[in-house]
């Protein structure tokens, strides 16, 4: 069963023309995240791995095509956590660099503190090395486009939100049975000045812990945050649920108490997964037993040998 | 049923020569709350009274007698949560604010956001006509001399009569940290978290620790799996020491009225308004009390 791992590239309605963009993107991902776990490497460097690519590429909401603020300018989140530690490292509201899940793995290994925010996040990666990137490299047409038309007055930002590509993220387990969580975003559309999300709050943007499993959420932040979704859904485990089953229960609750929708990609330490959503869709993809597993609207689940030609 | 409240000052070391000073201001703050509570205040409107009253002592790591960061500067976080709805608002690294509990509160009710951090949570203050405070209002001449202190936070929960649960936590963070560390204080379900179904919950102590661990949420999931208050308290800050390696303090209110006041850390000074009673505490296993209407 091991090793596994479970990557998202965000709940919400991806419109048509953007669907392909998002399953080659998160197929992409685990696929390289697998390899890594094969090649011998750690949980966390296979969900790493995963998170930076699809920071990456500019069709996910995260690092370079990330959604922009108010001002039209971008501002990012990430969490790292590792489950034999319970380690992690976050960012909140950093700017000008390409790769914040690098960055907040360099938090968890490189400092006492678990979150760095804002100037400070920017003053430790200058301080790490961390290239500074022109924010014109991190701003796409299509990111640019619907800042634009999420300025109209009548603009619902929240429901807009659902259609672009939300957070992105990965959990894994490797063979050793160490499972960790990466959690990677661009935020809300249009979102206050300094408006932080679920993506960086530890028990809610995720949670990894060796004895129950792990979890990466994404959705509507505020609502996710109102229940701490990730470590609401490792709780249902600890008390038996299976990750599917937990992972629904979690939605259903946030659903019916708050009012929000999202999706989240989970996983025990035995390598039972689930990628599960009560939005319209959800780009997700898994690795396990040479087999890739991919989807994006409900009831899909899709499969292939990965010895196959993309 | 009545109304509790109980606040916390802070889960350290506490001196010799600070506890009384710490003590006094624990029992004048849930009495200020306390009496928000009994001319029909929210429990909202209670902790944030109760934490108010904190963030103006400069006894305390919060607002005013906040710890200065590794660049001489103030960094403030702040959460406030409503157990009725789960809305919650928070602040982190909020700069030169005197009430960063009152702007978490503003950003609960005015933004259809959670947190709001750094430069933005700032400029959100002014928005609202809440001004900046020159650093050395806010930093006292204790906190000049460097005097080793250890980090600790306030913060309150609430039961109102109508049953209504609510939580605020507020703090300077750790003395010398790095520009921009958050702890665990604005987190929700780390620093504070309130819910209806089971209760609410403000922690202080090693915040990275309480991080890990998702401490507040951790006690409210054992009170939803039928444990005391107390009991729910005394595991979960046990787990953090075991697991982590982790002290802390917690303050714990149930739906029904029921309080705890607990602590791994050597001290952590604590007061509690119940039916007529103030309780209060510095020491392990130290539970004082006096009439509460003086």
């Amino acid at each position: 069963m091991l090793p596994v791992v479970v990557v998202h590239g965000g709940a919400g309605h991806i419109p048509k023309e953007r669907s392909d963009l998002s399953t080659s993107g998160v197929c992409s991902a685990v696929r390289s995240a697998y390899a890594v776990l094969q090649g011998g490497g750690s949980s966390m460097d296979a969900v790493v791995e995963a998170a930076m690519l699809l920071e990456n590429n500019p069709s996910f909401n995260a690092g370079c095509g990330s959604v922009l603020n108010l001002k039209g300018e971008v501002e990012m989140d990430a969490l790292v956590m590792d489950g034999k530690t319970l380690s992690s490292g976050a960012v909140s509201a950093v700017r000008n660099i390409a790769n914040p899940i690098q960055l907040a793995r360099l938090v968890m290994d490189k400092t006492s503190h678990a979150c760095l925010t804002a100037e400070g996040a920017s003053q430790f990666a200058r301080s790490m090395g961390v290239p500074e990137v022109p924010q014109e490299s991190l701003i796409t047409e299509y990111s640019r486009m619907r800042w634009k038309k999420n300025l109209a007055p009548d603009a619902n930002p929240v429901e807009c939100q659902m259609g672009k590509m939300g957070t992105v993220g990965a959990v894994a387990v490797d063979t050793d049975g160490n499972v960790a969580c990466a959690t990677s975003t661009g935020g809300m559309l249009n979102k206050m000045e300094g408006r932080v999300g679920d993506t960086p709050c530890i028990g809610s943007g995720g949670y990894a812990d060796n004895m129950s499993g792990a979890v990466s959420t994404t959705g509507h932040g505020e609502a996710i945050m109102k229940v701490t979704l990730a470590r609401h859904i490792l709780f249902h485990m600890e008390q038996g649920q299976s990750a599917e089953a937990a992972s629904d229960l979690g939605l259903a609750h946030m659903k019916s108490r708050v009012g929000g929708l999202g999706g989240v990609v989970t996983v025990d330490p035995q390598g039972n997964w689930a990628a599960r959503f009560s939005s319209r869709q959800m780009a997700w993809a898994a690795a396990q037993k040479g087999t890739l597993h991919y989807g994006l609207y409900t009831g899909e689940h899709f499969t292939q040998i990965i010895e196959d030609a993309h | 049923m009545s109304a509790v409240l109980v606040v916390h000052g802070g889960a350290w070391s506490i001196p010799d020569e600070m506890a009384p000073a710490s003590v006094d201001g624990v029992k004048a703050a849930a009495r200020h709350g306390s009496s928000v509570l009994k001319s029909g205040g929210s429990a909202l409107d209670a902790v944030e009274a109760a934490v108010r009253a904190l963030e103006d002592n400069p006894t305390f790591n919060a607002g005013y007698g906040a710890t200065l960061n590794i660049d001489g500067e103030v960094e403030l976080d702040a959460i406030i949560m409503d157990g009725r709805t789960l809305a919650s608002g928070a602040v982190s690294c909020v700069k030169n604010i005197a009430n960063p509990v009152s702007l978490a509160r503003a950003v609960m009710e005015k933004t259809s956001h959670v947190m709001l951090t750094g430069k933005g949570a700032n400029q959100f203050a002014e928005s609202i006509g809440i001004n900046a405070i020159p650093t050395d209002k806010l930093v006292t001449e204790y906190e000049k001399k460097e005097w080793e202190k250890a980090h600790d936070t306030v913060g309150a929960v609430a039961v109102d009569c109508a049953g209504n649960v609510a939580c605020a936590t507020s703090t300077g963070g750790i003395r010398n940290k790095m520009v921009g560390r958050v702890g665990d204080s604005p987190v929700i379900g780390c620093g504070g978290y309130a819910d209806n179904s089971s209760g609410a919950v403000s922690c202080t102590g090693h915040g990275e620790s309480i991080l890990k661990v998702t401490l507040a949420r951790l006690i409210l999931s054992h009170v939803e799996q039928g444990k005391s208050v107390a009991d729910a308290s005394r595991l979960s800050l046990q787990y953090m020491g075991d697991r982590v390696q982790g002290a802390g303090g917690t303050i714990v209110v149930s739906p029904s009225g029921q309080w705890a006041a607990t602590f791994t850390t050597e001290r952590m000074a604590w007061a509690a308004a119940a039916d007529g009673v103030l309780w209060f505490g510095i020491n392990p296993e130290e539970r004082l009390n006096e009439k509460l209407s003086q």
